[in-house]
């Protein structure tokens, strides 16, 4: 038996740099309270099963998963956690659903990156132990040598990534919840401290707080619960060779394969035609353009001259990362990508305000799990 | 009842923490054998994959592409090319480098995988992509079994 699945409630707490007024907990209560209240329902009578995506040392604690369930109201019920990206839970309810296993779910996901006092070092110790982490290095060398390898290979310019930095911290302007939102020119990227040549210090996203749960159910559930339910149409996930060794430094291979699961479960035989906007990851301002050619939203090595040709604007034929993306919103560690998702549902209800994209029917939500993964995820959208 | 929030910043109270973890890293079979021979004899050594005709860089006992056991061993030549290279100017505790570092992945001549470390010698606008490098070692008696035995990569 295969079911349609919705979702039927967002819930998420604004996307701030700190938030030191509440515990993780606690603003994973808020998200909760708020994506039961919009589903109308109530977790404890109604939602059979819950998914979490955190990674343990982000908060400062190990084995941290099991002081999960009691803030969103799954004691006493099934509840699985996941050290992934948000769009893998996403991608886990939408089966669990999709089988008929459980009818109405919830998936959770956030960030207190704000209470993080040594993040590169957990990057640092995330590196191969033998090979890779002796030498010391701020981890973020990955992404300069990435990127240096992205425009070798593609012909894409430093001045096109650039323009992806100017584009996301002017889209979240327009996004009340976004952090980062900014009017600054190309000469404001360009001059801005080097980091990791050729990567500068305005194309690397900051991180940001906040949570985001969502209630996913069946057709049958989501007719009688919603009246504005958003379809996943497909989901789809990858991880190419973890080792910076063997990994392809040049396309996001891992983004590739998802997006071609996502395709195939869709029924999605033309993405550039039939995608009609995008929320894809742009932890750092190369990684959107990366990741555009990976999902086949324009021709390899094209997505330079798209995004130089004003083809991601919001007025245009493709808007991405209408919501700011991670450079105008914030890094979200692993509720990056439900940050996404999130996006993605808010437009197609037709609730994103002074952003609202016109006439939007199917939407893709892309994740990359960020440094030193080589693995992501794919969500697709729609309305109808 | 409502909820009351806080409302003044300075009523913030954050506890702090640390989590002191300590561990050992087993090198494993491959990573013996390519230590050893780093250390001892000052050769790199990688592993094939006569299925894929793949050479391993860092050494490993399986292929990652048809999951095969590995044993085929050979040594491999000390000289490379940058496949990709970045010039880092931030230290891990996230302050600026009085002297950037060159990081670049060193790939060889028919080798799948490569090795990330260093680059010496040469300034930072002067390397390229495709740069041809050879690897520099440690003197012997300060050679302990590391990738650090491995001082840096300098242009041919």
């Amino acid at each position: 038996m295969q079911r349609r699945v919705a979702i039927i409630g967002i819930g998420y707490t604004p996307f701030r740099p700190i938030t030191p007024e509440l515990s993780f907990k606690e603003m994973m209560f808020e998200a909760a309270q708020r994506a039961y209240e919009d589903a109308g329902v109530c977790p404890r009578r109604d939602i059979d099963a819950f998914v979490t995506c955190e990674e343990d040392f982000t908060h400062g604690r190990s084995i941290f998963n099991i002081h999960m369930p009691d803030n969103i109201g799954a004691v006493l019920k099934r509840i699985h956690t996941l050290p992934a990206d948000g769009i893998y839970g996403l991608a886990d309810a939408y089966m669990l659903i999709n089988t008929g296993l459980v009818d109405v779910m919830a998936v959770e996901s956030h960030s207190k990156a704000s209470n993080m006092l040594t993040p590169n070092y957990l990057v640092a110790h995330a590196m191969d132990p033998v090979y890779n982490k002796p030498l010391a290095y701020n981890p973020y060398f990955i992404a300069g040598m990435e990127m240096n390898r992205f425009l070798c290979e593609t012909g894409t310019t430093e001045e096109q990534c650039a323009l992806v930095a100017v584009k996301n911290k002017a889209n979240a302007l327009l996004n009340p919840q976004a952090a980062y939102g900014d009017r600054i020119t190309l000469d404001d990227v360009l001059d801005s401290e080097m980091m990791f040549h050729p990567l500068s210090r305005l194309e690397m996203s900051a991180p940001a707080d906040g949570g985001i749960v969502m209630v996913l159910a069946c057709e049958e559930k989501a007719y009688a619960l919603s009246d504005r339910p958003v379809w996943v149409r497909g989901v789809g996930w990858c991880s190419d060779a973890p080792s910076l060794e063997t990994r392809d430094w040049g396309k996001a291979v891992y983004a590739q394969l998802a997006g071609d699961m996502a395709y195939r479960v869709a029924g999605i035989g033309n993405p550039r035609l039939e995608i009609d906007f995008a929320e894809v990851d742009d932890t750092f301002a190369y990684k959107e353009l990366q990741h555009l050619e990976a999902l086949r939203l324009c021709r390899p090595g094209e997505a330079g001259l798209m995004v130089e040709e004003g083809g991601t604007l919001r007025d245009s034929e493709l808007p991405v990362n209408v919501s700011g993306g991670s450079l105008g919103v914030g890094r979200l560690d692993e509720a990056t990508g439900l940050q996404k998702v999130l996006e993605v549902v808010i437009q197609l209800r037709g609730e994103a305000g002074s952003r609202q994209l016109d006439d939007v029917q199917v939407g893709l939500a892309q994740s990359w799990r960020g440094l030193p993964a080589n693995s992501g995820a794919v969500a697709i959208l729609s309305n109808e | 009842m409502p909820v009351d929030k806080v409302t003044q910043v300075a009523q913030t109270k954050p506890l702090h923490g640390e989590i002191p973890v300590y561990a050992q890293y087993t090198f494993g079979i491959a990573g013996e054998k390519f230590f050893r021979e780093l250390k001892d004899n000052g050769r790199l050594m990688g592993v094939k994959c006569p299925e894929c005709n793949l050479i391993y860089v860092p050494p490993r006992i399986y292929c990652e592409r048809c999951f095969s056991e590995l044993t085929e061993w050979l040594e491999i030549p000390n000289r490379g090319v940058v496949h990709t290279f970045t010039v880092s100017h931030i230290d891990l505790d996230g302050n600026r480098l009085k002297e950037p570092v060159i990081v670049a992945l060193v790939k060889f001549d028919g080798v799948y995988g490569g090795l990330v470390h260093r680059l010496g010698r040469v300034e930072a606008d002067k390397v390229s992509i495709g740069m041809p490098v050879e690897m520099v070692l440690k003197s012997k008696t300060k050679r302990v079994g590391s990738i650090l035995d491995i001082d840096y990569f300098k242009p041919v």
